[in-house]
């Protein structure tokens, strides 16, 4: 590259990447400065491991980082799992089809607060679900759903919020496999396990690695579904830094937020690493 | 290697009938091909043996074996497809195993499979390598060995050198015929391009609108079209109609037509009213009872193609050299053995 290059390049990048890299940028420093007792929001600060030291050894801490993974983990499979079968259903046009996607991408346009409203209505002591198992006759009495300890709530709003993003983007991926490659295949003797697990899969591999990492980042940092519907025996990691920050520490909340994004860049990367080594075996049994 | 039997085959898409009571059989290790223009319904047809698309009436018999509800990959088929279809995440050796590792043959088979088949086709260099780096010519390679590798009862192809330029084209039949004889497979062949039709196949099933219009060997259809589809679709061909006068000799017989007298070969006493045609390079040039004027010429290299008005009656004739112009007046001769009745018109 010559002299004027190393010059003309970086000043075109400046506008987009500068101001992404000041954004972004300036916040990772200040969360990491603050979680290590820097940039005091009461003036002063100094550095220190106290912060990190004092939190590390707070159950409650591990046991959002516990939650906070597991909710990220499972929502992510969750939906690309349920999003596949729908995505090759409405691979083929047919009468309803459009209208099939559109229902089942509405979802992408509820926000997750009024969605998790929804649901605690639908699962509430006396809402429609309670209701419907006494009508037919499953259950004698209502039945206290909402809140419950295993986080069944959070894990079906999450699916149902993430999987019309996966649907979105897995539909595309799988409409651009030839019918031909796929008929192929069903020439050659495989069945539709086979045909999904050797061409579709591999096919889509990419894509299936971007929805779940996007979908686990979203869950992992989950704020809206866990206060209204989660459990109330743990807290999610967002909630744990909300929770510590309304307290006025704010150097453990800084901790927890630090904490949010190494989980979702060391999750994104083991997601990524592990799509890549199952890949590898996709081509052959 | 298996017989096939087709017993008035039909399929209909709503109101649109694409195959239309189709019925022929095809001798194991016999090589047939389907012939026929557009929309036709041969690739329908094609589609129902391989099994895509499931028959509205009729049945379809593997060996005496009806797989009319078999599913495609439960079926003793293997199809060539026009676009190769070759899974593009796979290299060449992976696409040849892959219909073997279904099939669950064991690994040295499979390895001894895929070696004979790459070897026979040449593509023993190119087996680590991505469909997206091969030729079409090599890509068409993979496609076909993916389905010899199979041993195949029978092998379908679905007009495979359709995206092939033309001298690869012509290099690819001779391998597929060469293939097909060498394995003896029995083959169905798909395709629109007559000359294809008349290299490769033992028969010829030439059809329009759903229907087969002829089934015969390739000399046969072109030297004895039954119809005026079949004897335009095949070659070119001067169609004319014309009335009986009476025999001339033995089994031959003289017709008035626009263009003058015509003599013809006929077994049966043929109706008063007849369909003759003739071929462009069966016309001999400069004498003859006959005579027009030429009104074009054509030079095509091996022959020159010059179109010829008698009365109000435009044909074409063939001829290796001529002296002829537009406008020069000639007179020409076309022998009773070279003039057909086409039967299927009267």
């Amino acid at each position: 590259m010559t002299r004027r290059r190393w010059f003309v390049v970086p000043l075109l990048l400046a506008p987009g990447l500068g101001l992404i890299l000041a954004l972004v940028g300036s916040v990772v420093v200040i969360a990491i400065g603050q979680s290590f007792g820097l940039f005091s929001i009461f003036g002063g600060g100094a550095f220190s491991l106290e912060p990190w030291s004092e939190t590390l050894d707070r159950r409650v801490y591990w046991r959002s980082v516990r939650y906070s993974l597991q909710v990220g983990v499972v929502s992510a499979f969750a939906s690309v799992a349920l999003a596949y079968p729908l995505a090759l259903w409405l691979r083929k046009p047919f009468q309803g089809a459009a209208f099939i996607g559109a229902v089942l991408k509405a979802p992408l346009l509820v926000h997750g607060l009024v969605a998790a409203f929804l649901y605690v209505n639908v699962i509430s002591y006396h809402g429609i679900f309670n209701q419907f198992m006494q009508a037919i006759g499953v259950w004698d009495g209502p039945r206290r759903l909402q809140n419950d300890p295993g986080a069944v709530g959070v894990y079906i709003l999450q699916t149902w919020k993430n999987m019309p993003f996966a649907l979105l983007l897995l539909t595309g991926a799988v409409r651009s496999i030839s019918d031909d490659v796929l008929d192929a295949a069903r020439d050659l003797g495989a069945g539709t396990w086979a045909r999904f697990r050797r061409i579709v899969l591999p096919l889509t591999t990419s894509v299936m690695q971007a929805a779940l990492v996007i979908i686990y980042i979203g869950a992992l940092a989950d704020f809206s579904f866990q206060v209204i519907a989660g459990p109330i025996n743990r807290m999610s990691l967002s909630q744990l830094m909300v929770f510590f920050k309304d307290r006025g520490d704010w150097h453990a909340a800084a901790v927890v937020g630090v904490t949010l994004m190494v989980l979702a860049l060391a999750g994104a990367a083991v997601l990524t690493l592990f799509i890549q080594l199952i890949g590898r075996g996709w081509p052959r049994r | 290697m298996i017989g096939v039997r087709v017993d008035r085959l039909t399929i209909r898409f709503g109101a649109f009938t694409a195959v239309d009571d189709v019925s022929f059989q095809v001798a194991p290790g016999e090589f047939i091909t389907l012939l026929g223009p557009s929309g036709c319904g041969k690739t329908t047809l094609l589609r129902m043996l391989s099994g895509f698309l499931e028959p509205t009436s009729g049945s379809i018999h593997l060996d005496d074996v009806d797989v009319s509800q078999v599913p495609p990959e439960a079926r003793d088929t293997a199809l060539c497809f026009q676009s190769y279809a070759l899974f593009p995440h796979l290299t060449v050796r992976q696409n040849l195993e892959f219909g073997l590792i279904q099939k669950r043959i064991p690994r040295r088979e499979r390895k001894e499979r895929v070696a004979t088949v790459a070897s026979t086709l040449d593509l023993d260099t190119q087996l680590t390598k991505l469909p997206n780096q091969l030729s079409g010519g090599q890509q068409q390679r993979v496609s076909l060995g993916r389905a010899l590798v199979m041993r195949p009862g029978v092998i379908l192809f679905d007009e495979p050198l359709s995206n092939l330029d033309a001298k690869l084209r012509d290099r690819v039949r001779i391998e597929i015929r060469r293939i097909q004889r060498d394995y003896g497979l029995t083959a169905i062949y798909v395709t629109h391009d007559q000359a294809e039709a008349l290299a490769l196949s033992d028969r010829i099933l030439v059809m329009n609108g759903g229907r087969v219009e002829q089934s015969d060997t390739p000399e046969a259809l072109y030297h004895r079209p039954r119809s005026r589809f079949v004897a335009d679709f095949i070659g070119s061909a001067n169609v004319i109609v014309g009335e009986v006068e009476g025999p001339a000799d033995a089994g031959i017989w003289r017709a008035r037509t626009p263009i003058g007298l015509l003599g013809f070969t006929s077994e049966r006493q043929p109706p008063r009213a007849v369909t003759l045609c003739w071929r462009p390079e069966h016309v001999h040039l400069g004498d003859g009872d006959l005579e027009g004027i030429v009104i074009d010429r054509s030079f095509q290299g091996n022959y020159t193609d010059l179109t010829v008005r008698s009365g109000d009656v435009d044909h074409r004739i063939q001829v290796s050299a001529t002296p002829l112009y537009e406008g020069d007046r000639t007179r020409f001769a076309i022998e009773p053995e070279r003039v057909v009745l086409l039967e299927d018109e009267v």
